[in-house]
C-alpha cells in the first residue's frame, strides 16, 4: 500500500511508478540535510531565498539603469516612463537600486557567515582539546557576547569608519561566538555517548573519533545555524546602513534605500515597500530553510 | 546567597573590565585624529599638537585609560569634542528617553510573552494553535525596523490614529506621550516577546504534566486556579533569565527603532557620535550600555539562584 509509505511532511509520491499499488516504497533521500530540505517548508524557503538571491546576481541583466545615475525625473511611481518602479529623490531608478542593493546583501552574506563559521568553528575545536584552552576560548565568547549586535555594530564603525568591510567585519564577530558555543557543546555531548566510547575502545585514535564519529553528528545545529545566521546578516545589513553607520551611499543597499524613503513614505509608499518586502522575503525563506534542516537532522 | 556571589561577581568584574579597556583600546587605535578634525581645515602642526595635548591624546595609552577609568567611576565622562558640551549632561538628556522606550517595551515583552504563552497551552483547537504560532513565528523573525514601517504605515498614514515619530515625554504629558511610546515599544517588544512566549509555553506544559499538577486537578481544583496559582509559578524561572538576555536585545534595538521612530534616545546620540567620531562621547555610551547589560545579567543570575537554591548551592 504506497499511502503507508507516507509520512507526514514529505510530499506525495507524483510520479506513476510511485503511485502504482504494485511500486516499491518511494526512493528515500539518504542525506538527512537534503531530504530535511526537499520538504514543502524547505522547497518554499530555497524559492524564495533562491529567486531573491538570482535576481541580485542577474542585476546587470535585469536591468540596465545604473542604480546611482540621477535623473531630472524625481519620485515617480511604478511604471512611468521606462522607470519600471519608478525613481527616488534625486531621480535614481529604483528597481535598479533595488536589485544593486540585494546583490550588496549577497556579497556581505556569502563574505560574513563563512568567515564566522570558519573562526568560531576553529575555537570551537581548540577549547575541546584541553582543559585551559577552554577556558580561555569560553571568556572570549563571553566577551564578544557581552556587546549587544548593534552596540558592537556601532563599536566596530566607530574604528573602521562606515562601509562594506566593517559590517563584514561586524557580522563576522556576532557569528564566531554563536558559531562557537553551538559546535563546542554538540562536540562534548557526543563524544561522552556510547557509540564514541565504542569506537574508543574499537582503537580509534583522538582524530579518528573526532572526524569520523563525532564531528558528522555533532554538525547539526551548526549546518542549521548558518541559515539562520544567514538571515542575521540581513537583517543587520539592513539596520547598520538604516541608522548610516553601514554601505555609504550613493552605493545602493536594502538598509540604506529604506532610510532614504522614509521621509517619502507618506507620499511615496512604494518606495519603502521595495526593501521592505526583499528583507521579509529573504529572513522568512532562511528561517524557513533552517526549520527544514533542522527537521531533516532530527529525523 | 552571599557565597553565590561572592563567586559570581569576578567574572562580571572581569568582563566590565575587558569591556572598558576594548572600548577605551579600539577607539584609541583608529585613523581619524579628532585633533585634526577639530582644528579645521589646513591647520599648522603646532595648533594640532596643541590641541591634542589640551586633549591628553600625547600621554602614554595606560595613563589615558587610568585618567578615564577614574573619571567614569567618579561619574565624570569628560567633554564632547565636536558635539560640544559635557558628556555627562548629554548622557542626562537622552538616556531618560531610551529608559522610557525600553522599559515600555519591557511592560509589552512581559505582557505579550505571557499572554501568548498562556494562549498557548489553553488553546486547544488546531487552527487555533495554528495561528498562534504563525503569529509567534512572524513576529520573532521579522526584523523590529520592518515591522516599525509597517505599523507607522497603517497607523499614521492610511489610518491616522498616532503620530508616525517624535517624542514627547511620558512623565510632562501622560496622555499625549503614551501616544508617542505606543509604536515604538510595541514594535521593539515583539521579537524579545515571541521568545518569551516560547519558554512560558515550554515551561507551563512541563509543569502542567507534574505530579503536583495532577494531584492538583483530582483534588478538584479548577484548571484556571491550578494554571496560574500552581504551574505558572513553578514554569518562571527559565523565563526570568531569558527576560534578563532580552534586555541586552531591547537596549540594542531601541538604538534602530530610534532612528525609524526619530525618538531622541541614546541610540541617536551614539549615531551621531559615530559619524563624527567623537571619542569620549561614543565612550561613554558604549560603556554605559555595556555596564547595564552585564548588570542586568548578573541580577538576573541572582533571582535564579534566590528562586533555585539548586544554583546556589551548585
Amino acid at each position: 500500500m504506497a499511502t503507508e509509505t507516507l509520512t507526514p511532511g514529505t510530499p506525495a509520491p507524483k510520479t506513476p511508478e510511485a503511485a502504482a499499488p504494485t511500486a516499491a516504497k518511494p526512493r528515500r533521500v539518504r542525506n538527512r540535510y537534503l531530504r530535511g530540505l526537499l520538504s514543502p517548508r524547505g522547497l518554499f524557503g530555497l524559492a524564495l531565498v533562491g529567486l531573491i538571491f538570482a535576481a541580485g546576481l542577474a542585476a546587470p541583466l535585469l536591468t540596465s539603469h545604473d542604480p546611482t545615475f540621477q535623473t531630472a525625473d524625481a519620485l515617480r511611481g511604478p511604471g512611468s516612463g521606462d522607470h519600471v518602479w519608478g525613481t527616488d529623490e534625486i531621480g535614481r531608478d529604483l528597481l535598479s537600486r533595488l536589485l544593486y542593493g540585494i546583490r550588496t546583501d549577497l556579497l556581505i552574506v556569502a563574505a560574513a557567515v563563512p568567515l564566522g563559521l570558519l573562526i568560531g568553528c576553529s575555537l570551537a575545536l581548540v577549547a575541546t582539546t584541553h582543559r585551559a584552552a577552554d577556558v580561555a576560548v569560553q571568556r572570549l565568547f563571553d566577551l564578544l557576547l557581552s556587546f549587544p549586535g548593534l552596540i558592537l555594530g556601532l563599536t566596530v564603525t566607530a574604528i573602521m569608519g562606515p562601509g562594506k568591510a566593517t559590517i563584514i567585519t561586524v557580522i563576522t564577530i556576532i557569528e564566531i561566538p554563536s558559531f562557537g558555543r553551538m559546535l563546542r557543546g554538540a562536540i562534548l555531548v557526543h563524544r561522552d555517548r556510547e557509540y564514541a566510547t565504542a569506537a574508543r575502545v574499537g582503537g580509534a585514535g583522538p582524530l579518528r573519533l573526532l572526524t569520523r564519529h563525532v564531528l558528522p553528528n555533532a554538525a547539526d545545529p551548526v549546518v542549521v545555524q548558518i541559515a539562520v545566521s544567514m538571515s542575521i546578516a540581513v537583517i543587520l545589513e539592513g539596520a547598520m546602513s538604516f541608522i548610516g553607520i553601514g554601505v555609504r551611499p550613493p552605493d545602493p543597499s536594502l538598509g540604506g534605500i529604506l532610510a532614504e524613503a522614509r521621509p517619502y513614505l507618506e507620499d511615496h509608499p512604494t518606495y519603502a515597500l521595495g526593501p521592505l518586502v526583499v528583507i521579509t522575503a529573504l529572513v522568512v525563506g532562511l528561517n524557513l530553510i533552517a526549520e527544514a534542516l533542522n527537521r531533516g537532522a532530527r529525523r | 546567597m552571599t557565597g553565590y556571589l561572592v563567586r559570581r561577581l569576578p567574572s562580571a568584574l572581569g568582563v566590565l573590565l575587558l569591556a572598558s579597556f576594548a572600548i577605551f583600546l579600539i577607539l584609541r587605535a583608529v585613523q581619524g585624529d579628532p585633533a585634526e578634525t577639530l582644528a579645521g581645515s589646513d591647520p599648522s602642526p603646532e595648533s594640532v599638537g596643541a590641541i591634542r595635548h589640551e586633549l591628553g591624546l600625547d600621554r602614554p595609552l595606560l595613563t589615558q585609560y587610568g585618567a578615564w577609568i577614574a573619571d567614569v567611576v567618579r561619574g565624570d565622562f569628560g567633554r564632547s569634542y565636536i558635539i560640544g558640551g559635557s558628556v555627562n549632561e548629554l548622557l542626562a538628556q537622552r538616556l531618560g528617553n531610551t529608559v522610557e522606550l525600553t522599559v515600555g517595551a519591557l511592560v509589552f515583552t512581559i505582557a505579550l510573552g505571557l499572554l501568548f504563552g498562556v494562549l498557548g497551552v489553553t488553546v486547544k483547537n488546531r487552527f487555533g494553535q495554528t495561528l498562534l504560532s504563525a503569529v509567534n513565528s512572524v513576529s520573532l523573525i521579522v526584523p523590529a525596523y520592518v515591522s516599525g514601517f509597517l505599523l507607522v504605515f497603517v497607523f499614521a498614514i492610511t489610518w491616522p490614529v498616532l503620530p508616525p515619530g517624535g517624542h514627547v515625554s511620558i512623565l510632562s504629558d501622560p496622555q499625549i506621550g503614551f501616544q508617542y511610546l505606543l509604536m515604538p515599544a510595541l514594535v521593539l517588544a515583539l521579537p524579545p516577546s515571541a521568545i518569551l512566549a516560547r519558554y512560558v509555553k515550554d515551561g507551563l506544559q512541563q509543569a502542567l504534566g507534574e505530579d503536583y499538577a495532577r494531584t492538583a486537578k483530582s483534588l478538584g481544583i479548577p484548571p484556571r486556579r491550578i494554571l496560574w496559582r500552581h504551574a505558572l509559578p513553578n514554569a518562571l524561572p527559565p523565563v526570568l533569565t531569558v527576560l534578563g538576555m532580552q534586555v541586552g536585545v531591547l537596549l540594542g534595538g531601541a538604538v534602530i527603532i530610534e532612528a525609524v521612530f526619530a525618538w531622541p534616545g541614546l541610540g541617536m546620540l551614539a549615531e551621531q557620535a559615530v559619524t563624527r567620531r567623537d571619542y569620549p562621547v561614543i565612550q561613554a555610551v558604549l560603556l554605559f550600555l555595556v555596564v547595564v547589560y552585564v548588570v542586568v545579567q548578573l541580577l538576573t543570575d541572582l533571582a535564579y539562584a534566590l528562586i533555585d537554591p539548586r544554583v546556589r548551592l551548585g
